[in-house]
């Protein structure tokens, strides 16, 4: 058996010698060629079955990272857009707190900065509540303020807040005058949200469309030169006493986060502090 | 089941030059063959180690178009030998079998490059082994290591479900 066994080693051997000689010898294609002749078509078959199956597995590769990528890029963009949205709420409030602490320095007032934590924005009553209550000696009545003009009154003080009654609620009354023609009368609230104008009639005939009102300053509530609104449009009463002007509230009263509460004196003209274009 | 060995041994080496290229790293490829032949003459002796080993050489060797059976011979006397190591040292052990395949693929290479000498066929030693030889060495240790602990994985499944009542 193990003669057998070393027989089959030497002959296999033996012919791999015969083999080599004969090649060496220049003996060797025909084995080649034959051998061709059997095994390119299974070579070509198989080259092409691995092609095809490697070729699916690398379009499936192809299909998992796009896919892949694709949920990544989406999440980048959604915090991207999160923190543009971050970037620029922060912008604007950085603005808003900028223009408010500009006109707390420019005004000859004594101010305290306040910032808006509530609302009350039903029909009968228009409120929005301050930070700044008791503790901050906040008078009652005080004058509310943004930088573009009159917010309204403090018509209440609590511990730690303060109601402020907006100028266009209904029982909010604020004496004004007409920038141009010095034409006065009372800023009454409106239970629809808006502002109008009571006047008298011999002194409202040159209120035009798009005229500033201010504050009056009269009885040492609210300083006087502080923007109120401007005039939308006239409702002429004919021979009546009062007439009324539809006025564009100067302050987005929605809008407000941030006001100034004027805790000093009033006693003072502030045309010149607030910007003239309105 | 014979069959299907013989279809092993001559498919194996036939699709050997086709499909390795696909698994290469860096420009080196296993060789396939060897480690069949090697389990296979484990498993089934010298004699079937000897004749897988002649045959499975003798296709790569025409496949791959240089002398016709250096590989043949190479092959077949790693199949024999190792038929004979198997029934007299204990070599069913993949720690065994690993590095001794690693060194099988070193002994194949320097016959190949002794029988090329021999028929005058010169090539530069240093680098066939560094860049040629020792890097499919261990190429080779890793593919058999797995190919091994896959068998036994497999083994030990087909033991399972064979002793289990049906």
């Amino acid at each position: 058996m193990k003669i057998q066994k070393l027989a089959l080693l030497v002959t296999l051997v033996g012919i791999c010698l015969l083999l080599l000689t004969l090649q060496t010898r220049g003996y060797g294609s025909a084995a080649g060629d034959l051998f061709a002749i059997v095994t390119t078509p299974i070579q070509t078959g198989l080259a092409k079955a691995s092609r095809a199956t490697f070729g699916l597995w690398a379009t499936y590769l192809d299909w998992k990272n796009v896919r892949a990528e694709n949920r990544r890029l989406r999440e980048e963009v959604q915090q991207l857009r999160v923190q543009a949205l971050r970037v620029s709420d922060t912008d604007v409030e950085n603005r808003r707190l900028r223009r408010l602490l500009t006109l707390q320095e420019r005004l000859p007032l004594t101010t305290l900065p306040g910032e808006i934590i509530a609302r009350e924005w039903g029909g009968w009553i228009r409120s929005l509540t301050v930070n700044r209550g008791r503790g901050d000696n906040i008078p009652r009545l005080s004058a509310v303020i943004s930088p573009d003009g009159l917010v309204g009154r403090i018509v209440d003080v609590r511990p730690g807040a303060s109601i402020v009654q907006v100028l266009t609620d209904p029982a909010s009354t604020v004496g004004a005058h007409v920038l141009r023609t010095r034409t006065t009368g009372i800023v009454e609230g409106d239970p629809r949200g808006t502002l109008r104008f009571k006047f008298m009639a011999r002194d409202g005939a040159s209120i035009q469309s798009g005229d500033v009102l201010v504050t009056a300053g009269q009885g040492g509530l609210f300083p006087r030169g502080i923007p109120i609104g401007t005039v939308r449009a006239i409702d002429n009463r004919g021979a009546a006493l009062f007439h009324y002007a539809e006025l564009t509230p100067a302050v987005d009263f929605a809008r407000i986060d941030e006001v100034l509460l004027v805790t000093g004196d009033t006693q003072r003209d502030l045309t010149a502090y607030f910007p003239k274009d309105r | 089941m014979r069959g299907l060995l013989v279809l092993t041994v001559a498919g194996g080496s036939v699709a050997h030059a086709t499909l390795t290229p696909l698994v290469s790293v860096r420009g080196v490829t296993p060789d396939l063959p060897l480690i069949m032949v090697s389990l296979l003459a484990l498993r089934r002796g010298s004699e079937f180690g000897c004749l897988a080993g002649f045959v499975t050489g003798l296709l790569q060797d025409l496949a791959g178009g240089g002398l016709i059976g250096v590989q043949g011979l190479t092959k077949a006397v790693i199949g024999f030998g190792i038929g004979v190591a198997g029934s007299r040292l204990r070599v069913s052990q993949p720690l065994v079998q690993v590095p001794g395949l690693v060194m099988l693929t070193i002994a194949e290479g320097l016959a190949r490059f002794a029988l090329l000498q021999i028929f005058r066929f010169p090539a530069p030693f240093g680098e066939l082994m560094m860049y040629v030889v020792i890097p499919q060495a261990l190429f080779n240790g890793f593919v058999g290591a797995a190919v091994v602990l896959s068998l036994a994985g497999v083994q030990t499944l087909r033991a399972r479900f064979e002793g289990e009542p049906s």
